[in-house]
């Protein structure tokens, strides 16, 4: 046989290779189509995904609090929507209460800085400062331009970090709808989820995640309750350093809520609840010649603020959040650095979100290994 | 003499057994358990909300032997065998399990391992109600929750007399067996 002969090729040959190198082409083209769009959506799908997350979160703090009321009688739904009334009318209180005090005071503060009096004010005080410290430590001196330009900074970012509150007001409202729904049908939804789950593995399945569930409820109530025990702990101590020091702090309420909500982050968070009040005692007392002698009451402050943490570590933390997991002051530091990558709200969930992590792989381990999966 | 009034026009049938309530095949399985059977229908619906259906394919294991128990099976459709694995043997079929049978209903109390092993043994239709179900009733529904362990103890109280009345009678044979002039 000759090789050079052309091979002669059957039409109806020739359309299926056209047919399936027009399919093939066809499906390539739809899988580029495919990856582009999950590679556009994924930001997307990682927002929603975040949203999810602290839904579910805001759902495991307040499902005692529902299950409570459908043990009395109640319907589920009723019992969601009573307590979501609840926070609704707290929210409400504070936002009608609160915002215009905070906008006032926020003003205020930008007038007086504007008006070059907080600059004179800062001036008086850290020249006080350094006389204190210039008789032990000769030649230190407090730089005061760093603290004026950063305070000028801060109150020049001030409309955007208003803005941006806008922002998340929508976002939280979403967060509360998909919270209601979480409560609502939650056992439902987790119910359809372990359903998909192999015969082989759903028992294991099912204790993983009730062990996981109380786990974290134990762990957030416990925060919870210790982040309002440090909270009415501020309160009283903050009172009483305007009774007895004459400090003149003004919206004692709103500092403590702050100081308790940022005790959750552990290590910086109690030092960040002491700032809103050195802030607002420094403000509030500008000039006055006993507060500039007393160095505006940082001292007061700071000495309240540790004994709250003394009494919060050694006594209300140790009662109420037995059920949290222990973790190496090394690796909260870590992932609280990991977690301001993303802002504040990173750094306030880096440890719950660890420790939740942790559990569930002690408690997959514990059950491929009990069932001798592994 | 009164008439009995006859009601049995069709549209008056029908009627009635519109009314009538629909049990589904669970919910009628549940109260033949008596686990449950002192619920009400009510009760019995709640319950076979927080239940989970599993099909299971002819000799998938259900359990094995060892596993940490978490709950108990009943089996609405199909057949379960129970197996003793005896080493360097093949396992041995203590039971099959029909229609309305359940099993491990001691595992909802105590996580200790499954003592034998449970395998579908055609294609079965199984209610797993496990222990996290159970602490979920409780702490939502506390009075049928109570309802249900109140159950679960007289299923236990009953198996601890028969097991007692099997000891008393195995000693008393053994007395029997080792009194002085018996030759056996």
């Amino acid at each position: 046989m000759n090789n050079n002969e052309p091979i002669a090729i059957a039409p109806h040959s020739l359309r299926l290779f056209h047919q399936s190198l027009f399919k093939t082409l066809v499906y390539f083209f739809l899988l580029i189509l495919a990856l582009a769009g999950v590679y556009k959506a994924f930001p997307l799908v990682l927002d929603a995904l975040f949203l999810v997350v602290i839904a579910a979160i805001l759902t495991a703090v307040f499902n005692p609090l529902v299950d409570r009321l459908e043990s009395s009688g109640l319907r589920r739904l009723f019992g969601t929507l009573l307590t979501f009334g609840g926070i609704f009318s707290i929210v409400v209180i504070g936002v009608v209460k609160g915002i215009p005090t905070m906008l006032a005071e926020v003003t205020r503060i930008k007038d007086i800085i504007q008006q070059n009096a907080a600059a004179e004010s800062l001036d008086s005080m850290i020249g006080a400062i350094n006389a204190q410290i210039a008789e032990y430590v000769p030649g230190f001196q407090l730089d005061l331009g760093a603290i004026s330009s950063l305070s000028a900074k801060f109150f020049s970012q001030l409309g955007s970090i208003l803005a941006g509150a806008l922002d998340t007001l929508a976002t939280v409202i979403f967060i509360l709808i998909i919270t209601m729904f979480f409560l609502v049908d939650g056992k439902r939804m987790t119910k359809s989820l372990i359903g998909m789950v192999p015969n082989r593995y759903f028992e294991m399945s099912l204790n993983i995640t009730y062990k996981t569930k109380q786990q974290l409820t134990n762990f957030l109530r416990g925060q919870l309750l210790a982040a309002m025990g440090v909270a009415i702990q501020s309160f009283i101590g903050l009172s009483l350093l305007n009774m007895i020091f004459d400090t003149n702090i003004s919206g004692v309420l709103i500092i403590s809520l702050i100081a308790g909500m940022a005790n959750m982050i552990p290590f910086v968070g109690p030092f960040m609840g002491m700032i809103p009040a050195i802030i607002v005692s420094f403000f509030n007392n500008l000039g006055d010649p006993i507060a500039v002698s007393n160095f505006y009451y940082i001292l007061h402050i700071v000495v309240m603020f540790l004994i709250v943490q003394m009494i919060d570590n050694n006594i209300i933390s140790p009662i109420v959040v037995s059920g949290s997991m222990e973790m190496h002051p090394l690796t909260v530091i870590l992932l609280i650095l990991i977690g301001s990558q993303i802002g504040v709200l990173g750094m306030f969930l880096a440890v719950p979100a660890w420790g939740i992590s942790k559990v569930v792989v002690q408690e997959v381990y514990q059950g491929l290994k009990g069932h001798r999966l592994i | 003499m009164s008439e009995k009034l006859n009601l049995s026009y069709p549209l008056f049938e029908s009627f009635k057994n519109k009314l009538k309530p629909k049990r589904s095949l669970a919910q009628l399985a549940l109260s033949q358990v008596n686990v449950f059977s002192r619920l009400s229908w009510q009760e019995i619906k709640i319950v076979e909300n927080a239940v989970h259906i599993r099909n299971y394919g002819p000799g998938e294991p259900v359990f094995k032997q060892g596993d940490p128990g978490s709950g108990m099976y009943i089996i609405i459709e199909g057949s379960v065998g129970i197996f003793l694995d005896i080493p360097h043997q093949a396992p041995k079929q203590l039971s099959k399990l029909g229609d309305g049978d359940f099993f491990g209903e001691i595992a909802l109390l105590d996580a200790s391992p499954r003592t034998a092993a449970a395998t579908a043994l055609e294609n079965s239709t199984i209610i797993g109600f496990y222990r996290p179900d159970l602490m979920d009733i409780l702490r939502t529904k506390p009075a049928l929750g109570g309802k249900i362990l109140l159950a679960l103890s007289e299923v236990l109280a009953v198996r601890l007399r028969s097991t007692n009345g099997e000891l008393v009678k195995v000693s008393r044979k053994l007395e029997t067996a080792l009194e002085p002039g018996t030759n056996e």
